[in-house]
């Protein structure tokens, strides 16, 4: 799998984001940060299809994403959006099932089912109503489903925008943890909007984004300490904590 | 359940059926007389008819709820049955019903031919303008349902203006629905066209189901939503323009079967759509068998039995089952 985008832009209403310039080789993990209302969201939803980009283009493993049906690229790519609302209350397990509608092998679905609920930490969730979860539950479940949508392939693609926002400490860093493992078992690129810089920095890559715009493309780790501090208005101290790995946290 | 009500049915009514008629129906060379006449060409017909409209009332009423991700949608809320009954009024009123064709046989197809030629223009134009005024947004298109609602109630208004009385009586007998017309070829008609749509429809009950998760999650699933819409706007516009046809405007059935359903059963599509069904089947033959037995030998509009049944059952479910409604 390779994403590519070349000199994508979008106009929405008054607002222009872009050109965007950058590629995604398979197994790459990139975060995408920035404040709120620069556009990160935005990013993720035109590369998943949501909004026509008016000039430029998106190539996946190099021909153009129009060319893609919905199923063929359905096959490669799952998106976990932001919050999403559920008019009619459907089961858990039918809405992870269908992460699988359009998979041309239909067998082992319960199995599958099982498995992803579990990977996403949701296997006790399974059997009630999506409706009466809550927030972070339901986050769960349609990581669940995402998981089971790319179960049974290699070099996909996964956008996630803001997984864990809604999610207690713990959980953040176990569900993170998972997308992780999910990701790395099958080869897949990860493309992920976040909030928080510590989450960023178990990523690979980082996309600083300004006004509709990315502004760095670099390394994940501490020697981006000078953009960040830049790109959120604060200061930043990188501190070690007692395993040894690099913290960042802001000074007051 | 569904069998008792149909035995029942055909039983109740002015003429006494015993059990001897039943002999008669399904003996070879009978000559159709008296009780078994009324039975056979009469009962049977209007009892099947019953059941037909019934069901493709809830599963148009079902598909649009899921179309719009609105449980207040249907054909109703959309326009098609306005738009229906709109170009019925103008059949009746401005076309003055068709007197001039002579022919009693071709007589009997005009007034479905236009109900359906109305509710597949409302279709067309609903489809119109989800592509090119507002493209992708279903509230855009339950708002030009509301705006098309609007027009043909002017246009109904205006032909009730112009109408003599006669003609006026026989447009509003007709918006109040009634099944008293049946006959064996729109029962045949009916369940044809109900059997081919469940086929098709049955190809699209999971993709129904990621619908429910939103349009642009449906898309990430790789579900071709226009596409899928599309269907589904045809499938309305068949299914509640048959039912119109020859019926009038049954009101309720549609907005109610596959609520009902939903509260009882849950919201999976698999399950929705056939409940829908056989739930608008059952009260639309229990509606029609009260309305034209309560008052023999006259017979009252079933519009209003299907309301007068539906909504207090439907405020007890709601009640009971308010929980799982969300």
């Amino acid at each position: 799998m390779e994403l590519q985008l070349n000199r994508a832009c979008l106009q929405l209403g008054q607002q222009a984001f872009g050109p965007f310039d950058f590629t995604i080789k398979a197994g790459e993990r990139v975060a995408i940060l920035g404040k709120s209302g620069a556009g990160k969201s935005t990013i993720i939803r035109f590369i998943a299809r949501e909004y026509r980009i008016k000039s430029g283009l998106i190539l996946m493993n190099g021909s153009s994403m129009d060319q893609y049906s919905s199923a063929q690229l359905s096959r490669i790519r799952g998106v976990l959006p932001q919050n999403t609302q559920i008019v009619f209350g459907l089961m858990t397990d039918l809405v992870i099932e269908l992460g699988r509608v359009s998979a041309p092998n239909k067998v082992n679905q319960e199995r599958i089912v099982m498995q992803a609920a579990q990977m996403a930490c949701a296997g006790h969730l399974l059997g009630r109503p999506f409706n009466t979860l809550s927030g972070g539950e339901q986050a769960r479940i349609h990581l669940a489903r995402v998981f089971a949508q790319l179960w049974d392939v290699c070099d996909g693609l996964i956008l996630v925008d803001e997984p864990v926002a809604a999610l207690d400490p713990g959980l953040q860093h176990q569900l993170l943890a998972s997308i992780d493992h999910f990701a790395s078992e099958r080869n897949h690129a990860v493309l992920a909007v976040l909030h928080d810089i510590n989450h960023a920095m178990d990523f690979e890559r980082l996309l600083l984004v300004e006004h509709g715009r990315i502004i760095q493309d670099c390394r994940a780790d501490h020697h981006a300490l000078g953009d960040l501090e830049h790109l959120y208005g604060i200061q930043l101290e990188h501190l070690h904590n007692s395993q040894g790995g690099s913290v960042l946290i802001p000074v007051r | 359940m569904g069998m008792l009500a149909f035995l029942i049915a055909v039983n109740l009514g002015a003429v006494n059926i015993r059990h001897s008629d039943w002999m008669q129906v399904f003996t070879e060379h009978n000559r159709y007389e008296g009780a078994s006449y009324v039975l056979w060409n009469i009962r049977i017909p209007r009892a099947l008819l019953a059941i037909a409209v019934g069901a493709a009332l809830g599963i148009a009423g079902a598909l649009a709820q899921s179309l719009f991700r609105n449980p207040l949608a249907d054909p109703g809320l959309l326009g098609v049955s306005a738009g229906a009954s709109c170009s019925v009024a103008i059949a009746i009123v401005i076309l003055d019903g068709f007197r001039f064709i002579s022919s009693e046989e071709l007589r009997i197809w005009t007034i479905p031919l236009f109900a359906f030629l109305g509710a597949m223009a409302v279709c067309f134009c609903l489809d119109y303008v989800a592509r090119v005024v507002s493209p992708g947004s279903i509230a855009g298109l339950l708002l030009t349902g509301i705006a098309l609602n609007a027009l043909a109630g002017a246009a109904i208004g205006l032909c009730t203006y112009l109408a003599n009385d006669e003609q006026l009586r026989s447009f509003t007998f007709w918006t109040l629905g009634s099944l008293a017309s049946a006959q064996w070829m729109m029962v045949g008609v009916l369940i044809g066209t109900l059997l081919m749509a469940w086929v098709w429809i049955r190809t699209l009950l999971q993709d129904l189901n990621t619908l429910t998760l939103g349009e642009n999650i449906a898309n990430h699933l790789g579900v071709d939503v226009l596409q899928l819409r599309t269907k589904v706007i045809i499938l309305v516009a068949i299914l509640s323009g048959l039912a119109v046809a020859w019926c009038g405007m049954i009101g309720f059935i549609g907005l109610m079967a596959p609520n009902l359903v939903r509260i009882c059963l849950g919201s999976d599509q698999k399950r929705v759509l056939p409940y829908s069904a056989g739930v608008g089947a059952i009260l639309l033959l229990i509606a029609d068998t009260i309305a034209r037995t309560i008052a023999i030998p006259a017979e009252v509009p079933v519009g209003i039995f299907t309301a007068l049944l539906g909504g207090p059952l439907f405020l007890i479910l709601l009640r009971q089952y308010r929980s799982r409604l969300d």
